[in-house]
């Protein structure tokens, strides 16, 4: 979006930092996609020097040291982040919020913007902690069906990825369904 | 949009008031004072005191260490004799006292129309409204009424400066609330307080407040006090506490440090 | 409180035709105008959080609650500010919650590498002087933390807990320090609670009620909280079910 104009209406706003890891973002465009690459390159050049990959937490971490150093420079990148991955040796999901002033938190579920004020409270009555990935996905719908009920703003639609131990598959959504107000 | 903003400077601008550069000398007058200090009421089955410490303070100057902040309500004469209401009030002395005149007078005036005491309920609805009818300009005051209510029972009710109340078991007011009132929360109508034994865990029963006995709440004031002394240099030098009960008001000083 | 009248508008008449409007901002006589102020400007205030350590007999204590949000809207209530850095040494970190993963890390960095060259764990006194030292580098930009420190000295036997302000000016107690957005009511109740010279098992109860009270009267903490009791060659670690408001 360009103001109140819609640029572009699929734009993947996630970026694969490796085989189990992926990075999702908003904020300030420019910042966003710039930022994720840079993440997404240093994640490559890890991998290719020492030929294994960086757990999640170890991403996670990693990101975050890159914004909070971005924070305090002339400059700072305004973006948000979800980090979500399975750690290859653990095979456990992680999945970390980080926020444009890097503060970071691993957390089972996480929104940014306003997504959060609708969504956050859905997941917190309906997820648990052994949620499967059918189970995830019914979720998912609740929340994306509650933002095109309540967003004043047709946010034209979702796209869907999955991290599971065999690496980052994307899920077909359809996003010409109408859901109604109340 | 630009074009509203008729000046550069930043400041908020119209373009119907063109501002000057010109160093124009800007005058103002503010009406109120923060003359500090904390008060603090708890009732009981039987009692309702009110206490406030009796330093008056504006920024780091102390005015004076006998200002007292707790006022007999109606009584007969000007040493509030036969009086059955006390009301406190903490933020600007010179509202709270204005305030504490207004209230005494209409306490007086009901009895003499009326042939008959004003009850607490009575007269904590007719402070929410004092305080109201100057809802533009309030008065800059935290105020606490309390006393007896029809049963005998310890009543006690707080304010914010424009009239909005509610009865309560115990509220502090005034420079050291945020300190006094989460002890108050948990020694008064113990938060956060289980029975031992009641359960295991998140099943433990949590401890029901029971009324306090008049030493026991004189003791814990004594404490909340002693101990927002500590702590800041608003509250101290001396604690003033009025006890209703029904054998009528005891007043009480005690000696807090004057540093 | 801020004494200080920012701006000041010109009524009607004469000099005031060309003054722009201006809306009057008085600070000075709010009567908690310190609190009231929006806390999105005061980075102390966006996150929340509150933390306590408290001295006993031959035993300390840390606690710390487990929010973090942004503004009003919690985003986690997992989110420990407790972090261990020698068997008997613990440094609690409220504050801008990006510092406190920032200083956080950074002094794992430091301890480690203390242990390293030293070969031994880092005395909490020392690490005091780490802290204040490492703050007092940034000086002109600070870190928007406040830090409590509490452990057992391993050579002495003896408690010790100190508090820090966010550029790295130490405050030695022998009683207890408090920091976080909860700082005020925590004053309150630890005054109104402690006393000398407690057993390891009075303080856990003196240390949580204190806590546990303090949070419910502060919109930005609370939501669980954590409890470490340090003794000489034994640590106890609790977590406290709060209000979940």
């Amino acid at each position: 979006m360009r103001g109140p104009t819609v640029l572009k209406a699929e734009d993947d706003k996630t970026r694969q930092l490796n085989k189990h890891t992926l990075m999702a973002f908003s904020g300030e465009s420019g910042d966003t996609v710039q930022f994720a690459e840079y993440i997404q390159a240093n994640a490559a050049l890890y991998s290719m020097r020492n030929d294994t990959e960086l757990s999640p937490s170890a991403v996670a971490n990693f990101v975050r040291g890159e914004l909070a150093r971005s924070l305090r420079s002339r400059s700072p990148y305004t973006v948000n982040l979800l980090l979500g991955g399975i750690d290859p040796v653990t095979e456990k999901p992680h999945l970390y919020w980080v926020d444009y002033l890097a503060s970071l938190a691993p957390l089972p579920y996480a929104a940014h913007g306003y997504a959060q004020y609708y969504c956050l409270s859905i997941l917190d009555k309906h997820h648990h902690p052994d949620c499967s990935l059918e189970e995830g996905l019914a979720l998912l719908t609740l929340c994306t069906d509650e933002l095109k009920r309540r967003l004043p703003i047709d946010y034209k639609g979702m796209l869907v990825k999955v991290v599971t131990k065999d690496g980052v598959q994307e899920i077909a959504v359809d996003n010409d369904k109408v859901v109604r107000s109340a | 949009m630009t074009s509203l903003m008729g000046n550069q400077s930043g400041t908020i601008g119209y373009s119907f008031s063109e501002p000057t550069s010109a160093n124009v000398k800007q005058h103002s007058f503010y009406p109120y004072t923060d003359n500090g200090g904390s008060t603090l009421g708890i009732t009981g089955a039987d009692f309702a005191i009110l206490a406030g410490d009796t330093r008056s303070t504006s920024g780091y100057n102390i005015n004076s260490r006998m200002v007292p902040k707790v006022f007999k309500i109606g009584g007969d004469d000007d040493t509030g004799e036969g009086a059955t209401i006390i009301l406190s009030v903490v933020g600007f002395a010179a509202d709270g006292n204005a305030l504490k005149e207004k209230l005494d007078t209409v306490v007086k005036m009901y009895k003499y129309q009326h042939g008959k005491s004003m009850s607490v309920s009575a007269c904590a609805q007719r402070l929410s409204t004092i305080l109201y009818e100057k809802r533009f300009f309030p008065y800059y005051v935290h105020a606490i009424l309390a006393g007896l209510d029809e049963e005998g029972v310890g009543a006690l009710y707080s304010y914010d400066p424009v009239g909005s109340y509610e009865r309560e078991q115990c509220r502090a007011a005034g420079a050291a609330s945020s300190l006094i009132m989460p002890f108050l929360d948990n020694q008064v109508n113990s938060k956060n307080q289980y029975i031992p034994g009641s359960g295991e865990g998140h099943a433990l029963v949590p401890k029901k407040a029971e009324p306090l006995d008049k030493e026991t709440a004189k003791k814990l004031v004594q404490d909340a006090f002693t101990s927002a002394v500590e702590r800041h240099i608003e509250v101290g030098d001396g604690l003033q506490m009025l006890i209703v009960t029904r054998e009528g008001i005891e007043e009480v000083f005690h000696a807090l440090k004057q540093d | 409180m801020a004494q200080k009248v920012v701006e000041a508008y010109e009524t009607g008449s004469g000099a005031g035709k060309n003054a722009p409007f201006v809306p009057i901002v008085h600070e000075s006589l709010d009567l908690q105008a310190d609190r009231l102020l929006p806390s999105q400007s005061n980075p102390f205030d966006i996150n929340g959080g509150a933390c306590v350590a408290m001295v006993g007999k031959d035993c300390v204590a840390i606690a710390c609650d487990l929010r973090l949000g942004m503004q009003s809207l919690t985003i986690s209530n997992n989110f420990p500010k407790i972090f261990n850095y020698a068997p008997s040494t613990y440094l609690g970190l409220t504050g801008l919650a990006t510092d406190v993963n920032t200083v956080s890390d950074l002094f794992r960095y430091k301890v480690n590498m203390y242990r390293l060259r030293e070969e031994r764990d880092i005395a909490p006194q020392t690490l005091a002087n780490l802290v204040s030292s490492s703050l007092y580098e940034k000086r002109f930009g600070p870190y928007f933390v406040s830090p409590v420190l509490a452990g057992i000295n391993p050579t002495t036997g003896k408690p010790f807990i100190c508090g820090f302000d966010s550029i790295g000016c130490i405050d030695f107690a022998k009683d207890f320090i408090v920091s976080g957005t909860a700082s005020d009511q925590l004053f309150g109740t630890c005054e109104g609670l402690w006393e000398p010279d407690l057993a390891p098992e009075d303080l856990f109860e003196t240390i949580s009620q204190a806590l546990l009270s303090a949070v419910d009267r502060d919109a930005l903490s609370g939501w669980g909280a954590q409890v470490y009791i340090i003794e000489k060659d034994k640590v106890t670690q609790r977590l406290l079910k709060g209000r979940q408001d």
